[in-house]
């Protein structure tokens, strides 16, 4: 029954699929195997064979939902709808009809301009168990929301960030860390980055003032895996696969932090199933992991003849290679960003949220990629450039000789 | 990946046991590249195996029991089973000039000093033992190796292929040697890691080795290859890091020195099975230069894919096989190390 979901363990020229495709086959290849009823957990990599511990995920037939997605044709949305759907749940999407148009075509869609005044009056009818509200930074998007649903929700689960958190400098870091100072509501919405983290307290403040004791707020870190748009976990798989002399910030302990997509996106489904309110940090994985364990792995799946070159973070600060932007998923832990990649997620654990192997997501995510239009490939939103690097790593190899 | 493409002309291959660990992965490949095989053993360890493909019967261990390939003629031989040199000499003179290359699995430990770090192919042998008299039965492991890789080699010359694998892993393997890793990490919890990250490790799976060898066949190559992987330099730590990369678990490494182990009398490589350090006895086994090799073709499989189907196959193992590994230490063991590990007054604490 799974052996066609074998996956290519050494990647091949891709065949040329069209993102909508490509979703759909990334959700059936990433977990949504929900072949009667079964709970659709499996995932590519172990149904070849490598057994896991995995706890257990929820019910087999869970109560059917009436959910209502908004977004849901982006990064993590189509992860949600697809597994929604494979448990049996009424899943309907509401956006602009812009993005991926063509995504889920027998998922019932309503279609609004959140930034528009009245777009959000097609939601004034209707009841749901669930609204996910995916994209929102705008605090005037949730309050709009909630005006134009009512009281007709039973729960509405809004996807927070870690950047709530106003003082990164603390490992281990639980819900209860202090916050940004919320943006205001009234005023124009600013979209500056630097305001990234005080918009989403004043959402998440929204989203309890809108929907009361039925807020369901997830914060997650590196949101990771095919369709990352970002490029800043692909970096490394793609970095590693290409082979050579590959730059490797910090020491090999260096904690990281990430989240595949599936995981998260599935995640939030049951804890939809379960009814589970409050406000959770949402990474991974399951016990502490660093960079090496995150490079070695990586390589693990690849054929490459890639060698890791450590340099430490103050001669990379001294070569201007920015953390997190050039490398991706990596951060000193020192100082104000001590406890930006460790963050406590111990209470979605005990929620429920599980996490693949490494090896499933660096495949996916690699077979994905080479997927990708080629000017998308070439210009990379995160990483280093190869100049870049080879300078740096000939700066080091001097240095350190 | 390109290689694999590279159809030769299909040949005649003789194979020399080809029922045990490694031998049936090199008869499948050789069978899937189109070539013609006849396997030559005793018939008792799993004669069901490859019901189409020819089968010679003779023991070894008899005189005679090589007669039944002399007269016949193929384009290569696969000698995969012989520690006793007396089998190379039976076996070269029922073969020699009916077969055109030789290929004799050897061993890494053919080297005279698994003290030194990188040896090349050059790197000096040991001592060759006897082939017959007192002391030849009772002659070490490497030295009866040396002696037969010098057996084929005097009769077959430039069609002799001396291969040297060091650790041979993956689906088939009873040792266990690289198994308790996957095994150990996929149990979870708090894991003994031996030494620093960056100790050497070097291991080949069974399929890349035996492919290999095919296309050595193929090309008709000859010479001495030290063959074992990866590509580049690894450390210990790549390896379990890649490995732990399969699993979804709560497996924590606890790294501890070299020395501290020694002390507490744990083996590099016995007990911490692949892991070896500088100086230690078996290093050579854990740093073999191996550029002969790749220029001779030698590939290599992810390794998530060697993890995967080592274990696929030793969890179809019967229980209690899988309870008693053959390598590697218990759980107990590893529990009691960790505790005194974790007593030791260290700076920081």
């Amino acid at each position: 029954m799974r052996a066609d979901h074998t996956p290519r363990l050494s990647p091949e020229p891709p065949v040329s699929l069209d993102r909508r495709h490509f979703l759909k086959t990334s959700a059936v290849l990433g977990g949504a195997l929900g072949v009667g009823g079964l709970p659709a957990i499996v995932n590519a990599f172990t149904t070849a064979g490598v057994r896991v511990s995995r706890p257990e995920t929820g019910a087999a037939q869970p109560t059917p939902l009436r959910i209502l997605i908004l977004g849901g044709t982006g990064f993590i949305g189509p992860n949600q709808v697809q597994y929604a759907l494979d448990r049996g749940h009424q899943v309907t999407l509401f956006n602009r009809g812009q993005t991926n148009a063509s995504l889920f075509p027998s998922v019932p869609r309503l279609i609004g301009d959140r930034n528009d005044p009245a777009g959000h009056d097609v939601l004034k009818r209707g009841t749901w168990d669930v609204v996910i509200d995916n994209p929102t930074t705008n605090p005037q998007w949730v309050r709009d929301a909630g005006r134009a649903l009512g009281g007709r929700v039973g729960q509405y689960m809004f996807v927070s960030t870690i950047s709530v958190y106003r003082d990164n400098s603390k490992p281990n870091m639980d819900e209860s860390g202090p916050l940004h100072a919320p943006t205001d509501i009234d005023a124009p919405f600013d979209r500056n980055a630097q305001f990234y983290g005080p918009n989403k307290v004043r959402s998440e403040q929204e989203a309890k003032a809108q929907f009361g004791d039925n807020v369901t707020i997830v914060r997650p870190g590196l949101i990771v895996g095919p369709g990352d748009l970002s490029d800043r976990f692909s970096y490394w798989p793609v970095r590693i696969d290409r082979g050579g002399d590959v730059l490797a910030p910090g020491t090999p302990n260096d904690p990281v932090q990430y989240v595949d997509a599936h995981d998260l996106s599935e995640w939030m489904v049951r804890v939809a199933e379960n009814r589970t309110f409050g406000t959770f940090n949402a990474t991974g994985p399951k016990t502490p992991t660093n960079i090496a364990e995150l490079l070695y792995g990586i390589k693990a799946v690849t054929t490459s003849d890639a060698r890791f070159t450590w340099v430490p973070a103050d001669f990379l600060a001294a070569q201007q290679v920015r953390s997190w932007s050039e490398m991706p998923v990596w951060m000193p832990p020192t100082g104000r960003t001590a406890g930006f990649m460790a963050v406590n997620c111990a209470r979605a654990i005990a929620a429920g949220l599980t996490f693949r192997p490494l090896a499933d997501t660096a495949l996916s995510t690699l077979d994905w990629y080479k997927t990708r239009p080629a000017a998308e490939q070439e210009k990379a939103r995160a990483g280093l450039a190869p100049d870049k690097e080879k300078t740096v790593l000939a700066a080091w190899h001097a240095r350190s000789r | 990946m390109t290689l694999d493409m590279r159809r030769s002309a299909p040949k005649t291959i003789l194979v020399l046991g080809g029922t045990g660990y490694i031998g049936p992965h090199l008869v499948e490949h050789a069978l899937a590249r189109g070539h013609t095989v006849t396997l030559f053993n005793r018939g008792q360890t799993k004669p069901g195996l490859f019901p189409g493909v020819e089968k010679l019967i003779g023991d070894r261990n008899t005189p005679s029991g090589h007669d039944v390939l002399t007269g016949r003629t193929w384009d290569v031989v696969y000698d995969l089973p012989t520690t006793n040199p007396q089998w190379i000499v039976n076996a070269t003179a029922a073969l020699r000039g009916n077969v055109a290359q030789y290929v004799y699995v050897s061993s890494t430990a053919a080297y005279k000093d698994f003290t030194r770090s990188f040896p090349d192919e050059m790197h000096p042998t040991q001592d060759p033992a006897p082939i017959s008299g007192p002391d030849a039965l009772g002659a070490a492991y490497g030295p009866k190796k040396v002696r037969c890789e010098q057996l084929v080699q005097a009769a077959f010359g430039a069609g002799a292929t001396v291969v040297r694998p060091g650790l041979i892993v993956g689906p088939g393997d009873l040792t266990d040697r690289f198994t308790y890793w996957p095994v150990r990490i996929e149990r979870g919890g708090e894991i003994l890691a031996p030494g620093t990250l960056d100790d050497p490790a070097q291991w080949i799976d069974v399929r890349d080795l035996m492919e290999w060898m095919v296309r050595l066949g193929e090309s008709g190559t000859g010479g001495v290859f030290n063959a074992v992987g990866p590509r580049t330099v690894c450390g210990i730590g790549e390896l379990l890091y890649g490995i732990k990369a399969c699993f979804a678990n709560d497996a924590q490494f606890t790294w501890v020195p070299q020395p501290f182990l020694t002390a507490q009398k744990v083996r590099s490589w016995g007990d911490m099975p692949v892991w070896s350090y500088t100086g230690a006895s078996t290093v050579a086994f854990c740093t073999s230069v191996i550029e002969k090799a790749l220029a001779a073709g030698l590939t290599f499989r992810p390794l998530a894919t060697t993890v995967r189907d080592a274990m696929t196959w030793y969890h179809a193992r019967p229980a209690e096989e899988q309870a008693k590994l053959r390598a590697g230490m218990s759980a107990e063991r590893e529990r009691e190390l960790l505790a005194l590990w974790h007593a030791q007054p260290r700076e920081g604490r």
